[in-house]
């Protein structure tokens, strides 16, 4: 290797050295751990024992995970967009408020430092059926609110209401890039004779690509890894104890209608104690989540940072 | 070099996997002779917080003037899952006291908690001063790796007020009176709506599990082998037949809306306190409950009804349970505790005196404190009764309880045509959750 | 309002400019309106957080919204109940040393990813995003295991150390940011000579500040809010426990006292509001300064 060939290579390890340590140590470990318990009967007391494609074979016979599937795709078909678009929408709202922004924008962020259960609790209760503010409000105005959490069709919107309400992160990283947009390419705009929807179709939605095909990516990502809140609003929306944990026993109250993925394999990991299972199930959602993840980074042509 | 980086990588992780994932081999815990001293230091995990934590540091400090050798360590919140995650690590307190029995399955099966078998005949420890539901629930595959801490048993409460009001004498002994009392007690909004019910049904409401309810029928959880009797019990059979004609009765949506509507169950607002509701199950802790946020109401406590009225008297009965983990430093001392606060009856009616839950030794039983309150007598005498019943344990906790709580709730919803055909179906999915567990 | 005039006047420049006015003020009163409710619902329920703070516990457990009786007292007994100073301490050190750690080390990263050619960028820029992808439920055990055998449970380092090795979520998010700085002005700096560091120090970090300023405030406000990850490691030494874990302080087997939980964490949540509003303004004002739009 010629002499700056070499020293180009030991400076692009400099900057990436400690990210891959960390890649190393706390991904590539977890992930061989998690891949190898898959294929044993471990409940984290006694030694782990093999037992090959047991855990696999038994996902195709387990009801429990169909119905936890079809939870969480819908919440990654319908919450992953709605939040995009209403954080882009709040942002481009923001950039045009200019009086009082800084007062607009706290408040804005404001739900999305409220700890995730206690939000959770707060929406719970703010959306209780015969006696929660909102449908109260909504009987004044002569509409029969429906029983939100109560209800096994409501109980998922309910939950992406929470999360555009909770917004604050994803609508801050859209305004840093809305903001980021330069103006030069706005006034060209303007000598071309566009209004203000044409401009943010040919110049501010190109621009922020980048940023949105992050939101996307994330987005899905942590989607399908949805638990808390799902899991807290079940438990105090069945008005139960919840034993211990903090979650009840009623599986995706109501009906199981915000019976999780992640939930599912929280309870078999957690409370049943079967770790092998919980872990095959973990392998699967990472290699769904990959997959889902490699086709919108290929469409978008995301690598090499050929998108911008 | 790109490629010896991910080589090395995966070394690294093959390396670190291996040296972590081996745990340690049980310690075989050598048990003193008897009549030796016993000191040092006991740690004891547990998940009761405030007024309930307070409790048990009294009685801990009663046993430490009685011990004063053995110095005991206290750590409140910390719950099953904690308790796992520590005694996995090698780690873990001496002792370990759960708020209910699922583990003990795991724990006595994996030896993460100690079999106290030797303990109790080197020490003589009559067991049968225990009531014969808490034996049951601290022991497993032949191991008795806990011991009982102070118990809850279910029965009805129901509110006086209403029964006069209704012409109702006494509460119902039989299901087909609950059913009877149910409709009577029940009373309608102008637009159909339900605005009082005597008995809701609905099996995820408030303490309405099939657990709870299970003893009215006598119903089987499991067989000798440990497999689901659900399919083959009749008795579930008649529970849900039973309960699926009251749902049916009020109507399944006019039900949801109905709790929808109502309180959370350790509020204020809990429906039989506001008189929503006219007969609930509910447990002796519930006593408490009454007289601090419903000081007026004039309720009354009794059995859970039963099929049939021979097998009156009873209801479901759980607890506490405390064993101690294997990798506990000190397991003499452990034994000491864990023997002053499970079989010491001064200490047991002291407690279950602070904490208003059953004690589970004979004579604390009789003690007169005890019977004071006509009403926790009640509750006193369905824990003794033979007719009670609780849940087995099982390896993999409580799974089979919760599989069957879909069942139940996909059957009250009407979602289940055949039930007889669902039963089996039932069973099967059981009888696959519970391999989990091993 | 002109009045006729004999002439057919133009178009005239005053009513394409009164029409534009009109239309701007339309446009103001639209989005303030829509802002002004918006306020209103993002608002609620914060504000019923803080309502239920000042309520009787037996109060706050039932769905009323409005305090029969007002107990600010509340404030006072969650200091009294719990040493507070002691976990905002640690939360504060937590956080803290986790944004500085956590920006030290993926800001290279990012920059590498989304700026420098290298062989397997492609691969690694994909590996980043899976280390996501992997449920926490699951990546904690075999953690939880290697922390225990080197001693560190019972404190926060097994959740700061990791912050020394970049966040993926950081690494993404800043790369993306970095790819929407124009190449031209890191050619330029190399042409005058900048190593790459330089480049990244002087150069492109003033540019990308708005990036930065947002992953440092998700990961501050993240780890701030951190639950789960304090309650696996600190659980069982109470010096250690964070504000997270002391609003679970207040829970019992039977019984939460929702007056103290959410008084404990409006507390929690008043520093948060604080740094979030002087920031904001600090990063909007960066990107004036890079001559952006602002």
């Amino acid at each position: 290797m010629t002499g700056i060939r070499l020293r180009r290579n030991l400076t692009t390890l400099s900057f990436l050295a400690p990210a891959l340590i960390g890649i190393a140590v706390f991904f590539l470990y977890p992930l061989i751990s998690a891949i190898y318990f898959s294929f044993t009967k471990f409940d984290l007391l006694s030694v782990p024992q093999w037992v090959g494609l047991d855990n696999y074979k038994r996902m195709t016979d387990d009801p429990f995970l169909l119905q936890s599937v079809r939870n969480t795709l819908w919440m990654v078909v319908v919450f992953v967009p709605v939040r995009i678009i209403g954080a882009i929408g709040l942002s481009l709202l923001l950039t045009n408020l200019k009086r009082g922004a800084g007062f607009f924008r706290t408040i804005f962020y404001l739900p999305a430092l409220v700890p995730p259960v206690a939000a959770t609790i707060a929406f719970v209760y703010l959306l209780k059926p015969s006696t929660g503010p909102v449908n109260v409000f909504l009987g004044h105005l002569g509409i029969e609110g429906p029983l939100w959490f109560n209800s096994p069709v409501w109980a998922k919107p309910a939950l992406v209401l929470l999360g555009l309400w909770a917004i604050g992160d994803l609508m801050v990283i859209f305004l840093a890039a809305v903001l980021g947009v330069p103006e030069s390419l706005y006034e060209a705009a303007s000598l071309d004779g566009a209004n203000a929807w044409q401009k943010f179709r040919s110049v501010t939605l190109p621009t922020i690509r980048p940023v949105i095909l992050f939101a996307a990516v994330t987005g899905v990502i942590y989607t399908l890894q949805y638990f808390d809140q799902a899991a807290v609003a079940g438990s105090i929306a069945s008005g139960q104890a919840s034993t211990g944990g903090g979650i009840s026993s009623a599986f995706g109250f109501p009906e199981g209608s915000t019976f999780t993925y992640p939930l599912w394999l929280y309870t078999v990991g957690f409370r049943y104690n079967a770790l092998g299972y919980a872990n095959a199930l973990a392998v699967v959602l990472f290699v769904v989540a990959l997959a889902v993840t490699v086709i919108m980074l290929r469409r978008a042509k995301a690598f090499s940072g050929e998108e911008q | 070099m790109n490629t010896r980086i991910p080589h090395a990588l995966f070394a690294l992780g093959t390396a670190a996997l291996l040296a972590a994932a081996c745990t340690p081999a049980p310690k075989q815990t050598k048990i003193a002779d008897p009549g030796t001293q016993v000191s040092g230091t006991v740690e004891i995990w547990h998940f009761f917080t405030e007024r309930e934590a307070a409790a048990i540091d009294t009685v801990v400090k009663d046993f430490e003037s009685g011990h004063p050798n053995i110095k005991v360590t206290i750590k409140a919140g910390q719950d099953d899952s904690k308790m796992t995650q520590a005694i996995g690590a090698g780690n873990g307190p001496d002792i370990g006291l759960s708020y209910s029995t699922d583990i003990v399955g795991k724990f006595c099966s994996s030896g993460a908690w100690v079999d106290l078998t030797p303990y109790v005949k080197r020490d003589s420890v009559d067991l049968n001063q225990l009531n014969a539901t808490t034996r049951q629930y601290t022991e497993f595959g032949g191991k008795r790796c806990a011991m009982p801490f102070l118990a809850d048993a279910y029965g009805i409460f129901y509110n006086k007020d209403m029964f006069a009001k209704a012409g109702i004498a006494g509460p119902p002994k039989t299901l087909d009176e609950l059913t009877e009392d149910a409709k009577k007690l029940t009373v309608k909004n102008p637009d159909g709506s339900l605005k009082t019910v005597g008995f809701l049904p609905l099996f995820d409401f408030y303490e309405n599990a099939a657990a709870h309810l299970a003893p009215a029928v006598g119903a089987k959880w499991l067989t000798p082998d440990g497999k689901s009797a659900i399919g083959s019990d009749p008795a579930w059979k008649t529970l849900l037949a039973w309960q699926k004609n009251l749902v049916d009765w009020y109507g399944y949506d006019n039900l949801q809306k109905f709790r929808a509507g109502l309180g959370d169950e350790f509020s204020a607002d809990n429906a039989f306190q506001k008189g929503q509701v006219a007969i609930n199950v509910d447990a002796e802790y519930r006593l408490a409950f009454v007289k601090d946020q419903a000081p007026n109401l004039k309720y009354g406590v009794a059995p859970l009804p039963t099929a049939s009225a021979s097998t009156y008297g009873g209801g479901y009965v759980t607890g506490n349970i405390m064993g101690i983990s294997k990798n506990a430093k000190n397991p003499e001392a452990a034994w000491e505790l864990i023997k002053y606060l499970t079989t010491n009856d001064a200490a047991i009616t002291k407690l279950a005196g602070l904490l208003k839950n059953v004690p589970t030794t004979a004579k604390s039983l009789a003690d007169p404190s005890v019977a004071a309150d006509p009403d926790f007598k009640v509750f006193v005498d369905i824990f003794a009764s033979p007719n009670s019943s609780t849940t087995p344990p099982s390896s993999s906790g409580p799974a089979y309880q919760e599989t069957f709580g879909t069942f139940v709730t996909n059957w009250q919803a009407g979602k289940v045509k055949d039930l007889d055909v669902g039963l089996v179906e039932a069973d099967k999915q059981v009888n696959s959750v519970m391999t989990l567990g091993g | 309002m002109t009045a006729v005039l004999e002439e057919a006047p133009p178009v005239p420049r005053k009513d394409t400019q009164n029409r534009a006015r009109r239309q701007n003020r339309l446009a103001w009163v639209a989005q303030h309106s829509i802002a002004i409710v918006l306020v209103i619902m993002f608002v609620t329920p914060v504000v019923y957080l803080v309502l239920l703070s000042l309520m009787t516990s037996n109060q706050a457990l039932t769905s009323d919204y409005w305090p029969n009786t007002w107990h600010p007292e509340n404030y006072l007994r969650v200091f009294q109940v719990t040493p507070l100073p002691r976990y905002l301490l640690n939360t504060v050190i937590y956080a803290g040393l986790a944004t500085v750690f956590t920006l030290a080390s993926s800001i290279p990263a990012a920059y590498a990813l989304a700026k420098l050619k290298f062989r397997g960028s492609n691969v690694l820029f994909l590996t980043v995003i899976c280390v996501m992808m992997l449920p926490p439920q699951v990546v904690t055990v075999p953690l939880y295991l290697m922390w225990a055998r080197y001693g560190l449970t019972g404190s926060l380092w097994p959740l700061i150390i990791p912050t020394l090795f970049g966040d993926a979520f950081c690494i993404f998010l800043l790369r993306q940011f970095l790819l929407t700085i124009p190449s031209e002005y890191l050619d330029a700096a190399r042409v005058d000579g900048c190593g790459e560091w330089r480049t990244l120090l002087r150069v492109v970090l003033p540019m990308a500040r708005p990036g930065i300023a947002a992953a440092g405030l998700f990961q501050f406000f993240f780890s701030w809010n951190d639950y789960y990850g304090p309650l696996l490691y600190t659980s069982e030494n109470e010096n250690a426990w964070t504000l997270s874990l002391g609003l679970a302080s207040f829970h019992s087997v039977h019984h939460v006292d929702w007056n103290l939980v959410t008084a404990a964490t409006v507390l929690a949540m008043a520093p948060l509001i604080v740094i979030f509003f002087f920031a904001q303004r600090a990063f909007v004002q960066g990107i004036t300064l890079t001559g952006f739009k602002g």
